[in-house]
């Protein structure tokens, strides 16, 4: 499988008056291969969301962004703003975590979703219509010209996300990017935007990079899985073989404290402590403060990415603790 | 590929059409101020079109004086009486729609022209921009509108064009503010940068999801403020720096009538009954509008 998107060393530095006030994102190494999903997951502030909008180039204007992120052979972050606009809805686009603020309320969706079709296939105002029809039609809105024309405040929110879906494959884009496309939705409405991702997926084989604080949501969606803490990947690997065998002490706790794996009756396993802000914190580990296997080394040395078995790679001193 | 429906409650209800012109209907079976607002805007507009067939006397409604006839109280001859030069008082409100609506229109339109966009701008941009409009828009708000008014038309000398010109110029800076406003609590919604995400062009944003979502507060205050434009205009003729005489004036017309108020009341009362009625129709007018043209106010 050829790597769609590489981000390499992926550092975002926030600033204020010159000066670096946080460090957000301090070397994430990621690919989504071609018709692959990859899952980023961690806790919030970890960088998962920030991650996914440096590959549309979406930061803050106070961010500032360094690395490199390859998208089909070309550079992102290195391209012209008119480059970007061609790539943005078209080749990449976005699913929200809120559909319910992400449509301009005082245009109907359909026109919202032919203006980005018209605008990136060059179709005329006709043509558009009819794949808007076709396209709503194939997200599973029933009477998709009927939908068409009404306002985002008059649908549901599993109608609207399935129209947000509708407008981010429109353009038949190569990569979706979907930040917590179902953390606004109610759990079976939830399960079906998965489905019909899925099923989208399978249909149009583009890779997608989900974004979610779900590891049993990521689990599931998910070919491969990056966990991300304090602006660095620690484990990274096939879906099965991380979620069976987690080699980082983050993982684990992290896994430890779903909801389904707990004992019933007893307090449920939470990871003590919290993420570190330091501006550049302690040379060591950032996950030691918190972490039940530490040792003298992980204070002095921070442990690099290092593969552990065939496509599993580990940011532990003890990766090989039991 | 299969057609699959989230729950039977997700199906939108009728799929009902909520074009602006239904909303309007909808808004006006509610309210029927909105009704009364609307309906006196529509009839001043008519009277100010019609003026020369409407009026009793036309030639009088232009100025022409009738000495003889003059000071006359209501009566059937003459329904609102008749002014100090013997001319009819009821041709002359009916021709005064004319300037009335027309100033008013004209210094609306313009200052939203004027201020709309380079507020726009500058609350998209930001920095030195921002800084530089406001601190512009600051200077002008500095002095109260009516006085700045006074003034410019004072130093263009009095007519109706300089006092337009004169409140356009006192006026832009409220909608240039309004609009930056606007447009920043509105940058920063989800949904342009939604918009940004699927590759929309800035300008495109600005003047298609930005403007569309500034319409109502914009057109909302334009309405109410078309009303406080006549009443400056108003001010403007009643102190002698805006109309002059022989004009249909309104203002004009109640300074005219003001040293014989008590004796002979006409001649202010009816000019004055038309401006309070024009006005009070925009002030209607602007809160119905803001119903008919939010979407989302359609079912409340």
């Amino acid at each position: 499988m050829s790597a769609l998107l590489e981000i390499e060393d992926l550092r975002v530095d926030f600033s204020r008056d010159g000066h670096v006030t946080s460090r957000a994102l301090r070397g994430v190494s990621l690919s989504v291969g071609e018709g692959e999903a990859v899952g980023v997951v961690g806790e919030t502030g970890c960088g998962k969301t920030l991650t996914g909008l440096s590959v549309l180039r979406m930061l803050p204007e106070n961010a500032r962004a360094s690395g490199r992120i390859t998208f089909e052979g070309r550079d992102l972050l290195a391209l012209s703003t008119r480059e970007l606009r061609e790539v943005r809805g078209s080749r990449v686009s976005m699913v929200f975590q809120s559909p319910g603020t992400s449509f301009n309320p005082v245009f109907a969706v359909g026109d919202q979703i032919r203006m980005v079709a018209e605008r990136h296939l060059g179709l005329g105002r006709k043509e558009a219509g009819r794949l808007v029809v076709e396209t709503l039609g194939s997200v599973g809105l029933p009477n998709p010209s009927g939908v068409m024309r009404l306002y985002p405040h008059e649908l549901s929110g599993g109608m609207l996300q399935r129209a947000m879906i509708a407008m981010a494959i429109i353009c038949r884009p190569s990569l979706l990017i979907a930040d917590e496309p179902t953390t606004a939705l109610d759990v079976t409405i939830a399960q079906q935007i998965l489905r019909l991702l899925r099923q989208l997926q399978r249909e149009q084989g583009f890779g997608v990079f989900f974004i979610s604080h779900d590891l049993d949501l990521v689990g599931d969606f998910c070919d491969r899985i990056a966990v991300l803490y304090a602006g660095r990947v620690v484990e990274t690997g096939a879906t099965g073989a991380l979620l069976a065998r987690p080699r980082h002490p983050y993982t684990r706790a992290l896994l430890e404290a779903l909801p389904g794996r707990a004992e019933p009756g007893t307090p449920l396993p939470t990871v003590p402590g919290t993420v570190p802000t330091e501006l550049d914190g302690a040379p060591g580990c950032a996950f030691a403060p918190r972490c039940p296997l530490v040792v003298d080394r992980c204070l002095q040395e921070r442990p690099p990415l290092a593969p552990v078995s065939n496509g599993h790679a580990s940011a532990c001193h003890r990766s090989d603790a039991p | 590929m299969s057609v699959t429906i989230d729950s039977p409650d997700q199906l939108p209800a009728p799929y009902r059409s909520t074009g602006a012109t239904s909303r309007a209907f909808r808004v006006l079976r509610r309210k029927p101020s909105a009704l009364l607002g609307g309906g006196i805007i529509v009839f001043i507009a008519f009277v100010a079109l019609a003026a020369p067939v409407l009026a009793p006397y036309p030639a009088q409604g232009r100025g022409l004086a009738d000495v003889p006839a003059r000071d006359l109280p209501p009566s059937s001859l003459h329904w609102f009486g008749t002014d100090h030069l013997g001319r009819d008082v009821l041709s002359r409100v009916i021709f005064g729609a004319r300037p009335a609506l027309g100033v008013s229109l004209a210094v609306v339109v313009l200052a939203v022209l004027v201020g709309v966009p380079l507020g726009m701008i500058a609350g998209y941009r930001g920095g030195w921009l921002d800084e530089a409009l406001m601190r512009v828009t600051d200077i002008f708000l500095a002095f109260p509108p009516l006085l700045l008014a006074m003034v410019i038309s004072a130093l263009l000398g009095a007519s109706l064009l300089h006092a337009a010109i004169a409140l356009v110029i006192s006026w832009w800076p409220w909608y240039a503010r309004l609009a930056r406003t606007v447009t920043q609590s509105l940058k920063h919604e989800p949904f342009i940068d939604a918009a940004r995400v699927f590759g929309v062009r800035e300008p495109l944003i600005l003047t298609r999801h930005v403007l569309r979502n500034a319409t109502t507060p914009i057109l909302v205050q334009a309405t109410v403020d078309a009303g406080t434009v006549i009443l400056a205009v108003g001010a403007l003729a009643f102190l002698g720096l805006a109309a002059q005489p022989p004009t249909p004036d309104w203002g004009l017309m109640v300074a005219d009538g003001r040293t014989t108020v008590i004796t002979e009341w006409w001649i202010s009362m009816f000019p004055g009954l038309a401006i309070f009625t024009l006005v009070l129709g925009f002030n209607l007018l602007g809160d119905v509008l803001r119903d008919v043209l939010d979407p989302r106010s359609a079912g409340r």
